[in-house]
């Protein structure tokens, strides 16, 4: 008797954390309220880093080989959900004959490869830390991969000036939600290693939501009447680096690229 | 093993404590400088606020000329003669230097460049009193005459461009270290500093660097891991920021322009240690101070001091450096285009 009601119990207890993980993240989390920074908004300082497959596609995809077989198993594609809401990136016909045409080229022309800045939203998902650090002056975003980084100004918004890799950011509350609005944005960063890309008319809206002490809910919404047929969006968790002792390291990755981008007039 | 590393870390804090006493007398005079000490604004949890964009101020040489002996600052008729030379300087940026059939310009348009404001500072370098660079360890000697199979030291780019490798760090886009990247070059020399509770960020444009400061005691990354930009770990003394660096890669260089001082590379081992101090000393001058430490290639630490001042109005832009690193291309393809010419001829 006792061990059927433990039985029972364990099975509700299952149940429950089984339903639990069916929910979104911020659904689970709505009565959630984040510790507050000196500015009186939720507190998003700290170490943060994406741990999806989006960076190898946004969209679904079924485990694939890599680019050179001499890397092996390590260079391959593993095998993810898509991050982007309905499934599939409205591209215009041209835009979608443009990104197939970017896959055939991915390991050469792939921004990432190159230690290019990643842009925005791409530098969110990357495998590789970021750290926010919200200051009564702005919110700064350092990105470990290739020392990239960009400050959200949260004052009167500015307009961008000439376009850049990480774009012209201006941010501001809504509620517990801090959203930033992206443009000025050059068109050259991809969204992905398959060659998911948008061009420099991109207006990139992303919303930033603590749900509990370890994650923050992220949302892009991106819009860009050159390659899309409509707005379009994606979603993630971000997870919090408890490591005591976590931190940003040098991932300087030009040195890398060299060989790639200049190899070829180098003295025979 | 790590006890005894921390013995010598512990040891050589003492050394660079005890050492520049020089460098220590400046940051107090730098403070009471316009009289009174100034107390700077507090952030809202209580750290003294050196939060905006400060540029470095250019024009001050790394070394002083040797006829300056002692002096730290110039005479009234030495100054002028800076300013004129600022003067001739900014003149000169808005000459078209190329001529008139040249299919490209050479040089960025002046409004490119920044001068910044002469001042009386007679050399970067306060400490030796003499404001020139201590001695080279006889090791350090041996090691730049023996660099790249006699071509010198990488920090600086001899002309040779066989390899991408050929340029220095600053011609790559990868860094320009932890002091080159506050000591202005030519264009682009806004540095940010912005802080949150228990860190403090150094923002540098050119290239463009982020450097996270932790404040909470936290001990340096395993000396296995080494860094461009180094492991930095904050505090304050009264209202001095105090960083301490360490984890340095042995592949940078210190000093001006980024990647050397002067005509020669500050190529630097993995000893290097450096203490900066950041004081506010008034509303719009940030004093800068950096001590650098390296018994394998100094006889002597020495330190520099250069003026961050505060400008509100101040463009920070995004510096893709090495996305747009033509420059890069265009060196390797220019000297092969060259070597074919040659063989042609």
């Amino acid at each position: 008797m006792r061990n059927r009601i433990k039985g029972l119990l364990s099975t509700a207890v299952v149940s429950a954390v089984l339903l639990l993980a069916s929910l979104p993240l911020a659904a689970q989390n709505q009565t959630y309220r984040a510790p507050r920074a000196a500015d009186g908004h939720p507190d998003l300082n700290g170490i943060w880093q994406a741990f999806t497959t989006a960076n190898f596609a946004l969209q679904d995809h079924s485990q694939q080989a890599g680019t050179m077989w001499e890397t092996g198993a390590v260079g391959a594609v593993p095998p993810g959900q898509g991050v982007v809401e309905g499934g599939e990136i409205p591209y215009q016909p041209a835009a979608l004959a443009k990104k197939q045409a970017n896959f055939g080229k991915r390991r050469t022309d792939d921004p990432e490869a190159k230690c290019y800045m990643p842009g925005v939203p791409r530098a969110n998902y990357m495998p590789y830390p970021f750290q926010i650090v919200q200051s009564p002056q702005g919110i700064l975003f350092v990105y470990e991969f290739a020392s990239a980084n960009r400050f959200v100004n949260m004052g009167k918004p500015v307009e961008a000036g000439s376009d850049t890799w990480m774009g012209t950011n201006n941010g501001h509350w809504e509620g517990d939600t801090l959203v930033v609005d992206v443009t000025g944005l050059n068109g050259l960063a991809w969204l992905d290693r398959s060659g998911d890309f948008m061009s420099d008319q991109a207006h990139v809206v992303e919303r930033f939501t603590r749900v509990d002490p370890y994650h923050i809910n992220y949302e892009a919404t991106i819009e860009d009447p050159k390659t899309f047929t409509k707005p379009w969006k994606i979603s993630m968790p971000l997870y919090r680096r408890v490591e005591k002792n976590a931190q940003l390291l040098d991932f300087k990755c030009v040195e890398f690229a060299e060989e790639l981008l200049y190899g070829q007039y180098k003295k025979k | 093993m790590r006890q005894g590393l921390f013995a010598t870390l512990g040891l050589l804090a003492a050394l660079t404590t005890g050492l520049p006493v020089a460098a220590q007398t400046s940051a107090k005079s730098a403070a009471t400088e316009n009289g009174s000490a100034f107390t700077p604004p507090k952030t809202p949890w209580g750290d003294p606020d050196l939060q905006g964009i400060w540029p470095g101020n250019m024009g001050v040489p790394m070394q002083r000329p040797k006829n300056l002996g002692d002096r730290t600052t110039l005479t009234d008729e030495e100054y002028a003669k800076r300013v004129e030379q600022a003067q001739r300087a900014a003149a000169a940026d808005n000459e078209e230097r190329a001529p008139k059939d040249a299919r490209v310009g050479i040089g960025p348009p002046s409004y490119w460049t920044e001068r910044g404001k002469p001042t009386r500072q007679a050399s970067l370098i306060i400490d030796p009193p003499d404001g020139r660079l201590p001695a080279l360890t006889p090791e350090a000697q041996k090691r730049r005459k023996e660099a790249r199979g006699g071509l010198g030291d990488p920090a600086e780019w001899a002309g040779r461009a066989d390899s991408y490798e050929d340029l220095n760090l600053y011609y790559r886009c990868i860094s320009r270290g932890v002091t080159g990247s506050i000591i202005p070059v030519v264009y682009n020399n806004g540095n940010q500093i912005l802080q949150a509770p228990g860190f403090v960020v150094i923002r540098n444009e050119m290239i463009h660097e982020a450097r996270v400061i932790p404040l909470d005691g936290r001990p340096h990354v395993s000396p296995t891991i080494r860094e461009y930009m180094g492991d930095s770990r904050g505090h304050w003394e009264g209202n001095t920021l105090v960083i301490e660096t360490t984890n340095y890669t042995d592949k940078t260089s210190i000093g001006s322009n980024g990647v050397g001082y002067n005509g020669e590379g500050g190529r630097h081992t993995q000893a290097l240690r450096t203490v900066e101090r950041l004081t506010r000393v008034d509303d719009n001058t940030i004093s800068y101070q950096a001590t650098v430490d390296d018994p394998q290639t100094w006889t002597k630490p020495w330190t520099m001091r250069i003026e961050l001042k505060r400008d509100s109005k101040y463009q920070y832009l995004e510096y893709a450096c090495h996305e747009g690193n033509y420059a890069m291309r265009d060196i390797l393809s220019g000297a092969r285009a060259d070597e074919a010419a040659k063989v042609s001829h």
